[in-house]
């Protein structure tokens, strides 16, 4: 499964970067995960809580930031396990900036799953991972721009 | 009363049980207290190594009772036997490596199936994910990744033969017609899904097993050796009541073994019932195939050899039966006709799929596709009409007994008749005409016709072509089909009959009452029939059990022997009372009389009290009691023999299928209009029953043909795991339905019957596909791989569609 996307976010390069690359604001944008938490550099750890139609459950997953350009773009990739199978994607978000000092963000992702999710969900999943990224994307601008407003 | 009671249409004794509630099926089932429940870990790769499996949390959750994993099953049993000489390692659990999805990788047991299932989650594995392989063809390719290591391939078997003079055939073909088709790999969903009852017992080492396992009864001595355990240790029960198999739940039998290992080690007995998801994803199922088929053919349309090359694949482990699937039609792969030079290639290849077994068809339906839609090809590519193409190769009814080159032995039949009735039943002609009038208003119709040859009650020796003659003779040849039964009639002239046909809703109870009522003269509604298995106290052979059909050619034979028997001490009873010979007297009524004086006479409860109360009033010689026991099999199932011939089945039977379908060319929608079928199993023991059996083999096959299949991603990831995805055929589905019978009574078993079970599921999908490829006609689409799914049709009329564009 894969897909690829963009979204126009009001706010400068370096303020978008910085948020995404804030453990506290990629957490609070992943529907069903509560928190991250560091476990080397750039790797944290996470509880995933997904539904996909009636396959429900949580993965123990890791989530990593690599091939890191700063202000640029870097590869998210997740990695998780749980009781309906596994989940293993990637994901490319590159920045880059607007005329009016707003900010392109364009993604790319690949995506495999396995076990129960797999063999019940299938049907769902593409649906669902469009949900899932939409959502993240919606929360994240809301994030950036809410910033923006306060500023 | 009337005396004749086999081949009426009595209602089945099963029924008022079953519609009212009484059955009683292995989950009803709580013959111990303190059962505990499992539930099964499985595995979410399609390959990968288990480098690390962590079950201290599971085992500390309230209510758990203990976890097992591969490990122990590796220390305490052995890899399941099977018929090749391939070294593949099978145990109930995985041990190291994991090798399909859904693969069983550890159990919990727990006061309640809830907490079991809650504690799955708790356990850890670090698995190394490995690439899998998923295609038939990829699997034959050396450089491919290995399941088995040891193997050195992901070959299981490979044979070659050659029958007749295949290459002169060739030589001298006029045309030689070949493609290669694909069989997808599919399954039986019975209602009812696997469920065992296991309980160790240390003071004797033995272990009781309650199960819903219907044979073949090989399995047992299987399980036996796994479990390293006498086998008169392993006592093996089945309820009466088994809701639904088709061939599926002889699978089970390594959740037998698995949970006989979890009750040694915990100590407790235990339950398992599997569910839906478990079922389809990892149970068993049909193989899928790969044939290429190539038809010397004579311009007039006459069939004069074949060369084929089947590839199966049998999933992760080539596990007993199988290969069978590839040898099961062996002695009948030349169908119903008159084709005298045969070459094969055989090959079972191992892929990262769920482990394949019994369903209904077992191998014919895999083999009669490519065979059917070639002898359709070779009539177009002549420009024949189908119908001639097989009506001339049809073999003629004063062939039979017939000879295949394979070495089946065809009993009886008469298939012209039979096509002829069918080519009445359906039309054809008119047909032809309403086709032409159709196409005109842009309507794609089309017709299909199939005849197939039906095997019933297989002969063990079958399975033993997997290995070459060389390598059979290092062991005891294999042969044969045996069947037992009891008849027994209780001092107050009670009769009861016990059978070890393990029936799973085929009626064996009201056919066996039949039988015996009309033997012994009686009302066949006060015959009792046990159709419980009990391996300690049943009359059962290696062959015992419920597939290839074979109730009705041996199991019923065994049933009329053993009341024949009865009959037999009866009546030697009843002439030393009444101062005659037993061949003067007649049973009927419930009394013995004269032929010519039937005032003199005897009643049945009589002569069952003195060989109950008074047996030193019984003739010299005769023993107390009424207890008979016989046992059945057929001469004709020999060994196979130095050329690899073998008959393969007790009974041959015939079906001709002639459907009648419209294509939708906008949406690819193939909607069956009309099926007519013609069925010869010789006498019809119960016509009521029979034609229950080929409604349901029927839907079974059309399922095959439009809908069903065990659909996997290219990395190996199951797709089809719930009834949303694994489309089933409803009642809503079924096309209307035509049966018609002729009875060419087989000249082999007493009763003259054949099996009928599984015709119809052999035949279906290629009819089907014959019909669609008629309706197609115009496009030039050759229909090779199924289910016929709107689209995958829809995308061959676009291509055709392409085609037709770019070349005008």
């Amino acid at each position: 499964m894969n897909g690829n996307g963009s979204v126009e976010l009001n706010a400068t390069v370096e303020q978008v970067w910085a948020k995404i690359l804030d453990p506290e604001v990629l957490a609070e944008c992943m529907m069903g995960c509560k928190e991250l938490v560091l476990v080397e550099d750039g790797k944290y750890r996470a509880d995933l809580a997904v539904g996909v139609a009636a396959v429900k459950g949580k993965y123990d997953a890791t989530i990593q930031l690599a091939d890191v350009i700063e202000r640029k773009s870097y590869k998210l990739i997740v990695r998780g396990e749980g009781a309906p199978g596994f989940v293993e994607a990637e994901g490319l978000i590159e920045l880059a900036p607007g005329e009016d000092g707003s900010t392109t963000l364009t993604y790319t992702y690949t995506a495999e799953v396995g076990g129960k999710v797999a063999s019940i969900g299938q049907r769902m999943l593409g649906g669902v991972a469009k949900l899932l990224i939409a959502d993240f994307f919606k929360k994240l601008k809301k994030h950036v721009e809410k910033e923006q407003k306060t500023a | 009363m009337e005396t004749k009671q086999i081949g009426k249409p009595m209602k089945r004794v099963e029924d008022a049980r079953l519609t009212s509630g009484q059955g009683s099926f292995i989950e009803d089932m709580s013959p111990l207290p303190h059962i505990h429940h499992a539930a099964i870990l499985r595995s979410p790769y399609p390959h990968a190594r288990i480098k690390a499996i962590r079950t201290q949390a599971a085992e500390e959750m309230p209510g758990v009772k203990g976890v097992v994993t591969g490990q122990d099953v590796a220390a305490c049993t052995n890899p399941f036997p099977v018929g090749v000489t391939a070294s593949v390692h099978y145990y109930s659990l995985a041990v190291d490596k994991v090798r399909y999805v859904g693969e069983p990788v550890a159990v919990v047991v727990a006061k309640n199936r809830y907490l079991a299932e809650d504690a799955l989650e708790k356990i850890e594995v670090e698995y190394e994910p490995l690439p899998a392989v998923v295609e038939i063809e990829q699997a034959l390719h050396p450089e491919s990744p290995l399941l088995h290591e040891q193997v050195g391939s992901n070959i299981a078997n490979h044979r070659h033969f050659s029958y007749g003079d295949p290459d002169k055939a060739f030589r001298e073909a006029d045309v030689v017609i070949k493609h290669k088709f694909a069989f997808p790999k599919y399954s039986a969903t019975p209602v009812e899904t696997y469920g065992v009852i296991a309980s160790y017992q240390s003071s004797d080492d033995s272990l009781t097993i309650w199960s819903n396992f219907h044979g073949p009864f090989t399995l047992q001595s299987v399980m036996a050796a796994a479990l390293r355990i006498d086998s008169n240790r392993l006592r093996i029960l089945i309820p009466k009541d088994v809701g639904g198999s088709y061939g599926i739940k002889s699978g089970v039998y390594p959740y037998m073994v698995l949970m006989g290992v979890v009750s040694k080690k915990l100590g407790l007995p235990v339950k398992w019932i599997e569910d839906r998801q478990e079922h389809l994803m990892a149970s068993s199922s049909g193989t899928d195939r790969v044939t290429w088929i190539e038809a010397a053919v004579k311009r007039d349309g006459t069939v004069t050899g074949l060369r084929m090359k089947m590839v199966d694949s049998v999933g992760a482990y080539v596990r007993a039966p199988e290969p069978a699937c590839l040898y099961r039609t062996h002695s009948n792969t030349t169908g119903a006709y008159r084709i005298e030079h045969l070459q094969m290639e055989t090959i079972a290849v191992m892929t990262n799929k769920s482990p394949t077994g019994l369903i209904r068809g077992y191998g014919g339906q895999q083999l009669y596709f490519p065979l059917e839609r070639i002898m359709q090809m070779v009539a177009t590519k002549l420009g024949l009409d189908p119908a001639e193409v097989l009506r001339k190769n049809l073999l003629g009814k004063e062939e039979f007994p017939y000879q295949t080159p394979s070495g089946g032995i065809y009993d009886s039949g008469d298939y012209k008749s039979a096509f002829d009735k069918l080519i009445g039943m359906v039309g054809y002609e008119e047909f032809r005409q309403r086709q032409k009038e159709a196409r005109q208003k842009g309507k794609l119709l089309g017709i299909g016709l199939a005849c197939i040859v039906e095997p019933s009650g297989s002969n063990m020796g079958y399975i033993t072509v997997a290995l070459t003659p060389e390598e059979r003779s290092k062991s005891l040849p294999k042969s044969g089909c045996a069947e037992g039964a009891t008849v027994s009639i209780d001092p107050m002239g009670g009769i009861s009959v016990r059978i070890s046909t393990a029936p799973t809703g085929q009626g064996h109870e009201t056919v066996a009452a039949q039988i015996v009522a009309e033997v012994l003269g009686v009302d066949p509604r006060t015959v009792k029939v046990i159709a419980e298995m009990d391996t300690l106290t049943s009359p059962w052979s290696v062959a015992s059990g419920s597939y290839s059909s074979r109730f009705a050619p041996i199991g019923s034979s065994a049933v009329y022997q053993a009341a024949g028997k009865v009959r037999e001490k009866l009546l030697r009873i009843a002439a030393d009372q009444l101062g005659c010979s037993p061949d003067q007297l007649e049973m009927k009524g419930g009394k013995v009389a004269l032929r010519n004086d039937p005032a003199k006479q005897v009643s049945l409860r009589r002569l069952v009290g003195s060989a109950h109360w008074n047996p030193q009033g019984l003739p010299v010689g005769t023993e107390p009691g009424i207890h008979e026991t016989a046992f059945y099999t057929i001469p004709t199932a020999q060994p196979p023999d130095e050329q690899d011939r073998v008959n393969g089945s007790a009974a041959y039977g015939f079906v001709a299928d002639a459907v009648v379908v419209e294509v939708d060319a906008a949406t690819g929608d193939v909607k069956i209009l009309n099926y007519c079928t013609v069925h010869d199993a010789g006498v019809l023991l119960n016509p009521l029953i029979a034609d229950g059996q080929i409604m349901g083999g029927l839907a079974h096959g059309l399922g095959g043909a439009l809908y069903e299949e065990l659909a996997y991603d290219k990395n190996g990831q199951f797709l089809s795991g719930s009834f949303m995805d694994y489309l089933c055929p409803t009642a809503t589905e079924m096309p209307p339905v035509t049966i018609g019978h002729i009875e060419t009574p087989s000249p082999l078993t007493p009763l003259g019957a054949k099996g009928l079970g599984e015709g119809n599921t052999m035949s279906a999908p290629v009819v089907i596909a014959n019909a669609v490829a008629d309706a197609l006609a115009e496009w030039d689409v050759t229909v090779d791989t199924l289910p016929l799914s709107p689209n995958r049709v829809w995308s061959w009329i676009q291509q055709a569609k392409k085609k037709k564009e770019e070349y005008a």
